[in-house]
């Protein structure tokens, strides 16, 4: 069912946020902190908002990791933000265990409005584990 | 200096002078409530000192992340007109009204056309001290103010500048323009706000600490240049060698409470940021020791008395003495002399590698010599007078002119927010009265 | 599905195109299913490509536009405002960030930015295929606002409102105005007396014709959303009658056979059953308490045509569009025995010394019988205490108490005060009071927390001892006529009610919560509901002033216009699929869901007034009925399909 299988460097889409995550990724440009360019955004008013069907939508379609950029402590919506996007987070781990699909492939972290070097951490790394995880995939494919 | 006839008369409501947190505040409500506001800034951005600020208390809020919502909804309201790189100049009242001039300064940059792209940064051959970073590093002769700043606009600074032409060049919208002279709008205004905030301390004064020629004695602001997020080293250092510092002393109340230099008066924030800084400080350099050497830890607003317990409990140490003297060792290592007043008030000396000044607030009041027809009384410390501090608070010594923020006295950001929402309330319901 | 959507890509100069290649970015876009235009142009924002996109939307008839540009940060306002000129719904309109997203993010690797900049407008084509046209929600807003608590805080308030052209309907529980600032003199920021202040203001509220003010007045409800709530209100009588002539009412205050311990002077001294709070207090006339007189049969016949104890109280309803809350604080009251405070004798708090001060009136001090020359103050009792319930600093005190110091020795005689503190914060300009103290020769002695002094009586005698910190720790005994308790802030009592009627949060504090303690220290988190004046936290006169002009800004800007704006894009519930479960009920941070009956079905609705479009109820509906509007599972889902599209590379 995928369009694209495992082939190419990993895609990421990210859900980012309105007033706090979108600005630090903006940021991160505005700075030319590089990160992979497979890694794409979408923008929503508030992390607790993101629906894990999207997530299933994304990963079935060939994205190979989705991160969840959370407003944290700085949404301006609610307090309880960090632990609704948890719990978005929780139940879609669920879903991906049931249909075999490795939980670590979604992500989710606080980035402040002006957090680009933490997004960019974020980026490389989950990027690099990602690709890790496809090599390791590739192997067992081959044996 | 171009003609004045070539300008037509700026007509506002509301002539609001300094784009800080104050004067945005103010503005904004105005323009909420309906009135035209023209918010004029001496700088090239608005934003004030609240945009260079790290983290604020007690929340440790990103201070960046909560003004630049601010500024751009400042800048977005179709009932504010902002003049950057403006002031105000001989204003007089006549007929119930304010008139005089705001002098826009030279940017040498269109500022229609300036997309901001930093291309001219790039080419720009000239490096001088950055003092947006508070000369921790440099910038060029053209540049982007810094990265927040609204208008994002490039401006070259004329007085550094060789002329190379390398920036015109480059520019892809062709803005550079050094023909740019000052001009002069003719404005008029039925009521005027003052937000002029404050100046920073000058640490020089204080001859006993050697600012400016020890090189690991720093200040605050500085400080808190070097704790942003999008700061310009990537972590704390000793200005002196680069290294990382173990060992930091804050010296509150420098430049407050003390007659010697002339400032009787607290500076009401210095304890607090202090407090604040010392816990990002040891966020950033886990294994680092910071000792606060106070007089008396005022951490009286909402939330401080709790966020000081929580800083100690860190094992941020406070010390009870006023620093007499600082020494400089070979390596760099200052030597701080104090009186121990929790025992017994023996003379003793402490050895730390980094000191801070907690620098304080002094007035930035000199607007007021600008007004020919009014005068607008000052308090002993210089700072705006209210003429009736417990009903009308933000009323000065001239009717229809109101004061706001720092500009009226030294005071934290909430402060400031409630100081304009103040006078925004009490010019609108004096404009009211005059229709 | 939109047919005719125009696209531009902007090079910003050549930040854009400098990494990315917008030929081949557009010549991938144009032939995308219901692209009816795509160019590219320097500067998307110039003056210049504004005007030809609104000639292009007009004369080719786009029905979407997508501008692939810079952050929607920058010119989302931009652009939508060019949509609107040229009469393109600007819900039509989609920003694409390829430059802070594109070309500066990837400028290390100029192919792969290209390819993603495709991916990112197809995704944004997608978007604006699905977007429907919307208005900002409009209501209408009552121009008034109700005022809760007449203290200084809520009298300022009440003026302002008015000179600003608001109505105002301004309620005190009490039945007489002012609240605690009528029971100081000798306040530290101006020469004239609390009850004058108080005094002069009321004047003012009382000559303005938009201003209600309700004495004796108890909120029993609120219902309604921002901009439009209704407020109800009762009123106790005061039991006095309306038409009872002035010479029969003083001769009633004075032959009244009752007598009560007067809160206002904190029970220094007695009052009668028919008073007056002071001597000008405000509204003028006396009133009855009920409860201390009620058995007095033959004074009540005696006086009926003074008094009338069938008085009933009245019910009033009326509009507002907001409200502030400005109830203000009381003392803190220390438990009998906190530093000997209801055991030992000559112990008293701030506010009682104030009082005591204000009866003694220029001459000098007794108290119980005894003259007053030597006092040791306390501070911060019942504040910064850190095993304590009150782990906050309340603010005034330690000015407050360094104001009272320099008027007991400049006009009550009196001649030594020992200030037994812990840091003393008379922050800011209040440092001046400070050091005319230390002038004086107070004397000012440092204790820790954990060493509290001790209060003890001996032989009829009160003596203070105290490990003062300043001198090594020394122990020091002083024996003086007066100990006085420097105690702090709590929240009004008469909070409690407030809170549950407006639903209004309080902090750890216990205080009203604002929604931002930076930015918005005079907002709640519920709309049209603001907090100012000492109920927010502890303040003196002019911070709580500033406070409540600042919340009567806020509140002007909102009800004024008789209309406000709201943004359209809302959650909302598809009442085919919902079977009310209250999931999204329980999440909403702002109470917008209701249940309601349709079609003898229960279902949710979101509240269009108070929906602030973060979607955090749309993930937990297990029936996925509920999506935010521009954010629904096709848009969505869409763009994601854009963005992965084809395994190919566009980078070429
Ligand atoms: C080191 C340090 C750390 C701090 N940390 C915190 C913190 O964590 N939390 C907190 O609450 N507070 C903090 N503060 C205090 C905070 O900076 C002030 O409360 C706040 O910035 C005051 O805002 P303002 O608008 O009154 O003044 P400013 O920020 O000084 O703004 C005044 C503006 O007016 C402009 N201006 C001046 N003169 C003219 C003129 N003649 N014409 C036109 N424009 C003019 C200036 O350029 C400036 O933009 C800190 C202060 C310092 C020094
Ligand atoms: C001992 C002492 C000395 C002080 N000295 C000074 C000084 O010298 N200078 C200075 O600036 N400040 C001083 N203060 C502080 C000053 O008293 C406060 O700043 C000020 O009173 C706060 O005003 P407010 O209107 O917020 O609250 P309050 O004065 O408490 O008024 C609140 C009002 O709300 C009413 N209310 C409460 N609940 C309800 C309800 N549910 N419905 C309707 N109405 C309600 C109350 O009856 C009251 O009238 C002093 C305080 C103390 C304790
Ligand atoms: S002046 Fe020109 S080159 Fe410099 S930032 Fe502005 S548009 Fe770019
Ligand atoms: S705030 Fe603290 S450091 Fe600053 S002057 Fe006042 S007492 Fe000194």
């Amino acid at each position: 069912m995928h369009d694209r299988q495992g082939q190419g460097p990993p895609r990421i889409l990210v859900f980012s946020t309105d007033k706090i995550s979108d600005p630090a990724i903006d940021l991160a440009g505005l700075l030319k902190l590089h990160y992979p360019p497979t890694i794409y955004t979408v923008i929503v008013p508030c992390s607790s908002g993101v629906k894990p069907r999207w997530i299933m939508h994304a990963l079935a379609r060939g994205f190979d990791g989705v991160f969840i950029a959370a407003d944290g402590t700085d949404c301006p919506y609610s307090p309880a933000c960090t632990e609704h996007t948890g719990k978005v987070v929780g139940r879609t781990h669920e879903i991906m265990k049931n249909h075999n699909i490795n939980p670590s492939r979604l992500r989710m972290a606080a980035i402040c409005s002006v957090c680009s070097e933490a997004f960019v951490r974020q980026m490389k790394k989950f990027h690099a584990d990602l690709a890790e995880m496809q090599n390791k995939t590739g192997e067992e494919n081959q044996e | 200096m171009k003609e004045q006839e070539r300008s037509p008369k700026m007509i506002h409501d509301v002539l609001v002078i300094g784009g800080g947190i104050a004067g945005e505040e103010a503005s904004l409500n105005l323009a909420h409530m309906g009135f035209t506001v023209l918010l004029v800034e001496k700088d090239y951005s608005i934003g004030g000192k609240m945009i260079h600020l790290s983290k604020v208390f007690p929340t440790l809020d990103c201070s960046a992340c909560i003004s630049t919502p601010k500024m751009s909804e400042t800048s977005r309201h179709p009932n504010i007109k902002i003049m950057t790189y403006s002031e105000a100049r001989e204003i007089k009242k006549s007929k119930g009204l304010f008139e005089g001039k705001i002098l826009k300064k030279p940017r040498y940059v269109d500022e229609d056309s300036c997309t901001g792209c930093q291309l001219c940064e790039e080419v720009c051959p000239v490096v001088v001290p950055d003092q947006y970073q508070y000369n921790l590093v440099g910038r060029k002769a053209v540049y982007i103010p810094f990265s927040v700043a609204l208008p994002k606009l490039a401006a070259l600074d004329i007085d550094s500048c060789i002329r190379c032409g390398a920036c015109e060049k480059a520019c892809p919208a062709g803005s550079i323009d050094f023909s740019q002279e000052p001009e002069e709008i003719p404005f008029q205004v039925k009521a005027i706000i003052l937000a002029t905030g404050y100046n920073l301390f000058d640490a020089r004064k204080k001859a006993d600490y050697h600012f400016g020629q020890f090189k690991n004695v720093i200040h605050a602001m500085q400080m808190e240049r070097q704790l942003v997020p999008t700061r310009p080293y990537n972590n704390v250092l000793r200005p002196g060698d680069g290294r990382i510092p173990d060992n930091i002393a804050y010296v509150l109340c420098t430049g407050s409470r003390d007659k010697s230099v002339g400032n009787p008066i607290c500076s009401q924030v210095c304890c607090m940021y202090s407090i604040k800084q010392a816990q990002l400080v040891m966020g950033a350099l886990p294994m680092a020791d910071v000792t606060i050497y106070y007089i008396d830890i005022r951490s009286f607003g909402k939330g401080f008395e709790e966020f000081y317990q929580q800083t100690a409990s860190m094992g941020v140490e406070f010390v009870k003495g006023k620093i007499a003297q600082i020494e400089e060792k070979e390596n760099g290592n200052l030597i701080l002399h104090y009186e121990d007043i929790e025992n017994g008030g023996k003379p003793v000396t402490a050895e730390h590698d980094m000191v801070v000044l907690a620098v304080g607030l002094t007035a930035n009041s000199g607007i007021t010599a600008e007004f020919i027809n009014q005068e607008i009384a000052l308090d002993p410390f210089d700072y705006i007078k209210p003429k009736d501090r417990i009903v009308n608070p933000a009323l000065t010594s001239a009717e229809g002119v109101f004061a706001a923020g720092t500009a009226t006295g030294p005071m934290d950001i909430p402060d400031t927010i409630l100081s304009a929402g103040d006078a925004s309330a009490e010019a609108a319901s004096y404009i009211r009265r005059l229709e | 599905m939109k047919e005719k959507i125009g696209v531009y890509i902007c090079q910003c100069g050549s930040n854009i195109s400098d990494y990315i290649d917008v030929n081949r970015v557009r010549d991938r876009i144009k032939d995308c299913p219901g692209v009816g235009l795509a160019k590219i142009t320097m500067f998307a924002c110039s003056d210049s490509a504004q005007k030809e996109m609104i000639e292009d939307i007009r004369g080719e008839k786009l029905d979407g536009l997508v501008v692939a540009s810079c952050s929607p940060k920058l010119h989302l306002a931009t652009f939508k405002s060019v949509a609107l000129r040229a009469g393109l719904n600007p819900y039509n309109y989609v920003q694409v960030n390829i430059r802070e997203q594109g070309s500066w993010a990837h400028s290390d690797r100029p192919a792969d930015a290209t390819d993603k900049a495709i991916r990112m407008i197809e995704a944004g084509i997608a978007r604006v295929h699905l977007a429907r046209p919307l208005e900002p929600i409009r209501i209408s807003t009552v121009n008034s606002v109700a005022v809760i608590g007449a203290g200084i805080a809520g009298l300022r308030a009440a003026r302002e409102l008015a000179d600003m052209g608001s109505r105002v309907y301004l309620i005190e529980k009490d039945h007489y105005v002012g609240g605690r600032t009528a029971q100081w003199t000798d306040l530290h920021d101006t020469e004239k007396s609390g009850e004058e202040i108080i005094s002069d203001l009321y004047a003012e509220i009382d000559r303005r014709e938009d201003i209600t003010l309700l004495t004796g007045a108890t909120v029993k409800g609120m219902s309604g959303s921002v901009g439009n709530y209704e407020m109800e209100v009762e009123l106790r009588p005061r039991y006095i009658r309306p038409e009872a002539v002035e010479e029969r009412l003083a001769e009633m205050m004075e032959r009244c056979p009752v007598s009560v311990e007067d809160d206002f002077n904190y029970a220094l001294t007695s009052r009668k059953a028919v008073y007056a709070k002071y001597g000008t207090a405000r509204p003028p006339g006396p009133m009855v308490d009920r409860a201390a007189l009620e058995k007095e049969s033959a004074f009540l016949a005696e006086y009926s045509d003074c008094i009338d104890l069938e008085q009933k109280p009245e019910i009033k309803k009326f509009k507002i569009g907001a409200t502030i809350l400005s109830t203000g604080f009381d003392p803190y009251l220390p438990p009998a025995g906190e530093y000997g405070y209801g055991e030992v004798e000559g112990v008293i708090t701030l506010p009682q010394l104030k009082r005591l001060a204000a009866l003694h009136a220029g001459g000098s001090l007794s108290h119980k019988g005894k003259k007053i020359q030597n006092l040791v103050f306390i501070y911060c009792v019942g504040s910064c205490q850190s095993e304590g319930e009150n782990k906050y600093c309340s603010r005034f005190c330690c000015t407050a108490a360094c104001a009272t110091s320099l008027a007991l020795k400049n006009k009550h005689a009196v001649r030594q005060i020992y200030h037994l503190y812990r840091q003393v914060r008379t922050y800011g300009k209040y440092e001046v009071l400070f050091d005319e103290a230390l002038n004086q020769r107070d004397i000012f002695i440092k204790f820790d927390e954990t060493d509290p002094p001790r209060v003890e009586e001996k032989e009829g005698k009160v003596y203070v001892t105290v490990r003062d910190l300043l001198t090594d720790g020394e122990e020091l005994e002083i024996e003086p006529d007066l100990v006085v308790l420097i105690t702090g802030m709590v929240p009004s009592s008469g909070r409690a009610r407030v809170a549950e009627v407006f639903k209004a949060p309080l902090g750890r504090d216990s205080f009203f919560n604002e929604v931002h303690p930076k930015l918005r220290p005079v907002e709640t988190v519920i709309d049209g509901v603001f907090i100012s004046g000492a109920c927010q936290g502890p303040k003196n006169i002019s911070e709580s002033v500033q406070s409540a002009l600042s919340a009567a800004s806020k509140a002007n800007a909102m009800v004024s216009r008789g209309e406000m704006e709201l943004e359209p894009t809302l959650a909302e519930v598809n009442p085919e699929i919902c079977l009310w479960c209250g999931e999204c009920e329980s999440v909403c941070p702002f109470d917008s869901v209701q249940k309601v009956v349709r079609e003898d079905k229960e279902v949710a609705r979101i509240n269009q007034a108070t929906c602030k479009g973060c979607g955090i109820c749309t993930p937990v509906c297990p029936r996925d009925a509920i999506d935010l509007i521009g954010y629904g599972n096709a848009e969505m889902e869409s763009m994601i399909d854009a963005l992965i599209k084809r395994g190919e590379d566009h980078a070429g």
